[in-house]
Order: structure tokens, then sequence, then C-alpha cells
């Protein structure tokens, strides 16, 4: 009798605790997804003890898809959600929330041991486009130039084509990557790499980041839209964001949730 | 609550402007331009774009997608409805059946369909895409009750009439190639206007504009009643637009297939099978000259020449006879393209009187290897049938509803001056060696729908000859003495 009162008590007690727990699911950007989310969660599960997350950073296009589906609370992107995807929303009587959480400057990368400092607008075009395939095009030492870019489910991939390619297609020989450090870490192997990554990985070793049209990315010239590949970044919900997603919304648009945006390297909201 | 009203602004100010796909664009410029201004957050204008885009989604245009390199896109297309009744007599002398002074005639209901699609592409390219009833060259009609039925569709086909790319990145130049439209400057003597060649052209266009006199006159002092200077005259300087232009094409008339064979190369009638595609050249120069009232003076001298064998048109070119029978007169020779060196010179003059425009046009050519091609024929005494001319004239014009259009030319084609198979295959039934009149009315029952009246009538210009019919003409005789046609059209552009 006493061993079926001393189950009871623990299953009870083990109820309660996953009572307790609350799951938050955040699925989407690779830009927002690796560094900055994970850090604003682990700060986040200070303040809210018994709070877990299930962080799944595989590009905007799956953070989107993600809420349509309902399988997600929080949708990161570092690109707007396309009319076609409000559209498959709006069918499933999904309502595309986007909150901008931070900004971030699509930072123009190359090895460091390359002698170019800037490139033009009309340069990044070309060369991404496969237009210049050759350093020596664009005032370098020469070599057969190697592009590196995000994989297509990637907002960074798309918002790029928009902001710097004329929505162009990108060279054929380019080569996907699926992440911003997979990218800041080829270039850095490659002495005619080029790539782009958010602010937030231009720290990687190996490479230095090109002023574009004589300006370089960063908080000032974000905020100012004078950077020419400067974007906001998003967190979607369906609708206003309810419960567990409403709290850690709020806490990442806070004065502290900035900070951490900050101190990861993107620029905070103004 | 400022920003509030700045969001409902830009709302409603998109909602004004345009459809609904073009209300997104313009209200995420007008967007950004508040943000930048600092009269509303970027987050308020996150969720103004967001509502416009799912507004703009949820419409039909916004379930349309666009690839990314399209700048413009365009469907246009036109259908119409037609009557026409043809017919040709024989000639009043000529061996075996049908007999002379015999009518073959033709009555049908026809219609045809013509679907286009064009656009721009970034960086200066251009692409043309056009479906059209029928697959022959010369004609886009579909004649009612014609197959197997009743109401049957074997004679309903669709074919690719036009599909095309360009390309405008050089300044004054445009460069097309595939199954383009004519880019010839041209009339309805020497090319069907149903007739979309395959291969290349080049073009370049240039426009001068020049001034004379005008200006104001030096102001006068102490010149006015008050005592004050009268302000200067404005005289309007005469102006003068030149527009120069040249088409450059290479068309492919005929591919050789194949043109290394196994084996050694065959041979028939004792000559060798032409193994090289034949392509037709043609390079025009033109000049417009534009005065002010609306007079203006075109003209477009083209040569043409034809280049390798092919393996359809490469035997000698006869043109009928009125020495045979009917039969074996349509068995000779109609379509060869030898000995063709022709200079077209079409050209126009136009004015208006009031509001209403006149114009009074023409067209010449000569084929300079008349004379071989005669003889090729068998008629060495005809060398000199080597001539084409059209002379015509005009008034109104059709481009709104209740404008009005006349028209009426003269045309005389010989028997050795045109490639038969490019002629038009309306008014003189396809063919050459032929001569007479068109008549033309028109009127728009509104901008998008005209109704057009047409009649032609013709008889043999040379008497000697058959008359060479590229294809097979809608009526089987030659020769014809005399032709007539009569076409009642509805039109609907779209």
């Amino acid at each position: 009798m006493k061993i079926t009162h001393l189950a009871l008590a623990l299953g009870l007690a083990f109820l309660s605790a996953e009572a307790r727990a609350e799951k938050l699911v955040i699925k989407g950007s690779d830009t927002l997804g690796a560094k900055l989310v994970p850090q604003l969660a682990e700060q986040f599960k200070a303040q809210h003890p018994g709070t877990t997350f299930d962080i799944a950073a595989e590009g905007s296009t799956t953070g989107i898809a993600a809420i349509i589906d309902g399988t997600a609370q929080i949708g990161m992107a570092s690109r707007r959600a396309k009319p076609a995807e409000i559209g498959a929303a709006s069918a499933k009587g999904v309502h595309m929330k986007p909150t901008i959480v931070a900004y971030d400057g699509i930072a123009v990368i190359v090895n460091s041991a390359n002698p170019i400092k800037s490139l033009t607008k009309k340069q990044v075009e070309q060369i991404f486009t496969g237009e210049v395939t050759d350093w020596s095009a664009v005032g370098g030492s020469g070599g057969k130039i190697s592009l590196y870019t995000r994989n297509t489910s990637s907002g960074t991939y798309s918002d790029f084509k928009e902001l710097a390619m004329k929505k162009r297609d990108y060279a054929g020989g380019s080569q996907k990557m699926a992440g911003n450090e997979q990218i800041a870490a080829e270039v850095g192997k490659n002495a005619n790499g080029i790539g782009y990554v958010g602010l937030a990985y231009t720290k990687a070793g190996g490479i230095k980041v090109m002023s574009i049209d004589g300006v370089l990315p960063s908080v000032q010239t974000v905020h100012a839209k004078t950077y020419p590949y400067a974007r906001p970044t998003f967190y979607y919900t369906n609708g206003d964001a309810t419960g567990l997603a409403k709290q850690f919304l709020d806490f990442t648009i806070s004065g502290a949730g900035q900070k951490i945006v900050a101190q990861v390297g993107f620029v905070p909201i103004p | 609550m400022l920003r509030k009203y700045f969001v409902l602004i830009a709302m409603a100010a998109s909602l004004v402007i345009g459809s609904i796909t073009a209300r997104a664009q313009d209200a995420g410029a007008l967007l950004d331009l508040l943000v930048k201004k600092r009269l509303i957050t970027d987050q308020e204008a996150e969720e103004v774009r967001g509502e416009l885009v799912k507004d703009a989604a949820a419409t039909s245009s916004g379930k349309l997608k666009l690839s990314a390199p399209i700048t413009e896109l365009e469907l246009y297309g036109d259908t119409r409805v037609r009557y026409e009744t043809r017919e040709g007599e024989t000639a009043s002398n000529i061996p075996g059946t049908p007999g002379p002074n015999d009518t073959q005639k033709r009555s049908r209901e026809r219609y045809r369909l013509r679907l286009g699609l064009r656009g721009t592409l970034a960086d200066d390219w251009f692409f043309g895409v056009r479906l059209e009833t029928s697959t022959n060259p010369r004609s886009t009609n579909v004649t009612f009750g014609d197959d197997a039925g009743p109401f049957g569709k074997a004679s309903d086909t669709i074919g690719v009439g036009q599909a095309y790319i360009g390309y405008r990145g050089l300044r004054d130049f445009t460069f097309e190639v595939g199954k383009i439209p004519n880019p010839l400057v041209t009339t309805l003597m020497v090319w069907d206007a149903d007739i979309n060649p395959e291969g290349l052209s080049e073009q370049w266009k240039h426009s001068y504009n020049f001034n004379f006199g005008g200006g104001s006159t030096p102001a006068a002092e102490s010149y006015g009643k008050d005592g004050k200077t009268v302000a200067a005259v404005e005289a309007e300087p005469f102006k003068v637009k030149l527009d120069l232009f040249a088409n450059v094409a290479q068309f492919l008339y005929d591919d050789a297939n194949p043109e290394n064979p196994l084996g050694p190369r065959s041979v028939a009638g004792n000559k060798l099978v032409p193994n090289s595609d034949n392509w037709l050249l043609a390079w025009q120069l033109g000049a417009r000259l534009t005065l002010p009232n609306s007079i203006y003076f075109q003209a477009a001298p083209v040569v043409y020449n034809y280049t390798g064998t092919g393996d359809t048109f490469n035997t000698f070119y006869v043109g009928g006879s009125s020495a045979v029978t009917n039969t074996a007169s349509l068995a000779l020779n109609q379509t060869g393209i030898n000995s063709l060196l022709i200079l077209e010179v079409p050209m126009e003059f136009g004015f208006k009187i009031g509001e209403l425009p006149f114009r009074i046009f023409g067209d010449f050519a000569v084929n300079f290897d008349g004379d071989e091609r005669a003889i090729a024929a068998g008629h060495p005494e005809a060398q000199d049938q080597r001539y084409a001319y059209q002379v015509g004239a005009g008034i109104g014009q059709l481009k709104a509803k209740g404008d009005w259009q006349l028209q009426a030319f003269w045309q005389h084609t010989e028997q050795f001056s045109l490639d038969p198979n490019l002629v038009d295959s309306d008014f003189f039934d396809s063919r050459v060696n032929i001569q007479g009149v068109v008549v033309q009315a028109g009127y728009a029952i509104s901008d998008a729908v005209t109704f057009n009246l047409s009649y032609g009538w013709g008889r043999r210009a040379d008497r000697s000859f058959g008359l060479g019919t590229g294809g097979a003409g809608d009526i089987g005789v030659n020769p014809i003495d005399k032709y007539q046609v009569f076409q009642a059209d509805l039109n609907l552009k779209f």
C-alpha cells in the first residue's frame, strides 16, 4: 500500500514539473538563430526558470513556413514575408504579423589578403551575377573570383539579391553555404573568395569587410540607411503574440534584449 | 497619434493609386519616405506594408507570379471574323478543261485568333511570343465548316507565329533573333503582312531635330503707349525632324537537310542535290522627314538577295503557261527563287487637312536578274518583265471610336519581278503577272472593334504567260484572266 502511494506521489510530482516547464518553439533565419536568439534565450531562461527553447535556424523561409503551418510560435526572418507566403497564410487563416527585433547590414567580405578595400554597388552586382569573373576587372591583382552565397531558403540570399543585384540571378558557379559562419570560414580560407554575411559575423578570422560606394556597414550607417545593404530583421507571429511568445518578444525588444542585440553584433532598434 | 494619421494617409493614398499590386509597391515608397521623415516608425511601416501585401495577395493579380528578370509584360492580341468571296476566270482561249471563260468561285466564312505576350527584361533584353491560328505562313485564317464535323477542330490548329529574343542595349540599335515580326518597311506588293520571317535582324534608327528661325525678337525701347517696353514677340521656330534608319536582315528561307549526307551526295536529274541552306538577305536604308503641320515624307529603299540553295525552292521558276492545260500549267514550277536580286523602294507622303490625315503611298520594285529568270523560265523574249509598282492614296485613320478610313491603290506586278512566295495572298491571290485595283473602307465601332470592307479586282498583266503563284493560290486556275475578291471583316483588338 505504501508503495502504491509513493508511486502516485512521484507521478503527480512529475506531471506538475511538466506543467510548469513551458516550451517555446522558434524556427527560421540562420542570421538570427545562430547567435542572437540563443543568447536571448539563455538570458530569458535565467529570468524565467523552467522555460525551454527549441530553436531551429535553417533559413527565413522555414521560419515563415512554420508560422503558416503552426509548427512554431515565433518565425525568425531576416527578410520580409513574400506576397505568396502572406497569401498562403491568409488562405489558412493565419495573420502574419512582423515585429522588427533588430537591424542588420549585409556585409560584403573578402579574404584579408585581398588588396581591394572597397567596391561600388555596380561592381558588387557584376561580381555576384557573374558579369565580372576576375579580380583584375575590379582593380584587384588578378585571379578567378570564387563566390560564396547563402542557400535558397535563406532570407539573406533573397535580401542580397534584391538589395545588391536588382533581383538578377546569382552566377552559375556560386557556392551555396548553409550559414553565415560557413561563408566567413570559406572566404577566410580562399584568397580569391568573396561572400556576404550579417554584421554579427564580420569578426571571423581571415576576412575583411568591403566599403560599398565608400560606406562601411556600422550601427550609424545602418540606422541612417546610408549603407546600401541595410535591412530590418523580424519575428513573425500569427497575429499578436500571446503567452510565452509575447514574453520572449517583449524581452527581445526591451532594453535588456537590445543590449544583447548590440553585444552580438546586430544593430539595435533606435 | 499624428503618426497614425500618416499611416492612414499612406494607406488611403495607396488605395487610390492604380491596381492592388501597384498599390503595395507605391505604398512601399511612400512608407519609406514617411519613415525617413520620422513621421512613423519602421515597425508601423512594416505593419502597414504587411496589410497591403496581404490585400494584394488576395486579388487575382496578386496571385500571378512573374519571374524576377521581367520588368514589363504585355498580353495582347486580336480576333477577326471574316466573310470572303473570291473568284477567278479562265482565259478566253485555253486548251483542255476547264474551258475558256469559266469561273471558279470560293465563298468562305473564316476567323482568326492571334494571342501574344511580349515583355522587357533586365539589362535591355526583350522577348515576344505570339500564337496564331493556321499553319500557313501567309494566312492566319481558319475556315468555318472546312473539316470533318460538323464543327470539327482539325483545321483549328494553333501555330507559333512569333518567338523571338531581342536586345536594345546599344544606343539606337535593336537586335532580334528568332521568328520575328518583319523588321522591314515594305508593302503588300512584296510582303504578305502575315509573314513572320525566321532569322536575325539588326535595326538602327536615329532622330535629328532642327529648328529654323523663331526665338524672341528684341524688345523695342519706349514702344508702348504708356512709355514702357513692350514684351518681346515670340516667333515659333520652323521645326524639322529627320529620322534616319537602317534595317539589315538575314532570314533563313530554306534549310537544306542534311548538309552532308552519308556517302556521296545524291544526284537527281543529272544534278547534285543541293546541300546548303538558303538565306534571304535584306539591306534597307530609310529616311523620314517630318515638317510642321504633320507633313511627312518617307522613303526606304531595300535590296534583297538570296544565297545558298536550300532543298525546296531550288527548281527554276516557270510560273504557269497559257499554252498548256490548266492542270499542266499548275504543275509547272511556281515557287523557284532563282535569279532574284530585287530593289524595292516603298515611299509615303502624308499630311493633314484640319484633323483629317491624308496619305499618298507607293512602291516600286525591279528584279535586276529578271532577264536570267525569264530565260530560265523558257521566255527569253520576256527579259523586260522585271518591274512591279503600286500607287495609292488614303484618307482617315482607325485609332479611336468613330474614326473612319478610306484607301485605294493600283498595283502592277510582272512575271519575273518578285518572289511569288512572299507577295500578299489576299488581293491578288498570291500571284505575280497581275494588275488591278484594291479599295478598302473601315470604321471604328469602338476603340477596340473595327469593321472593314475590302474589294480587289485584277487581270493578267501580260497575256503571254501564266500567273506565277507561290504556293497554290486560293483559286486553282492558271492562268487566271480576271480575278476579284471581296472581304467583310469584324476585327477586335485587345
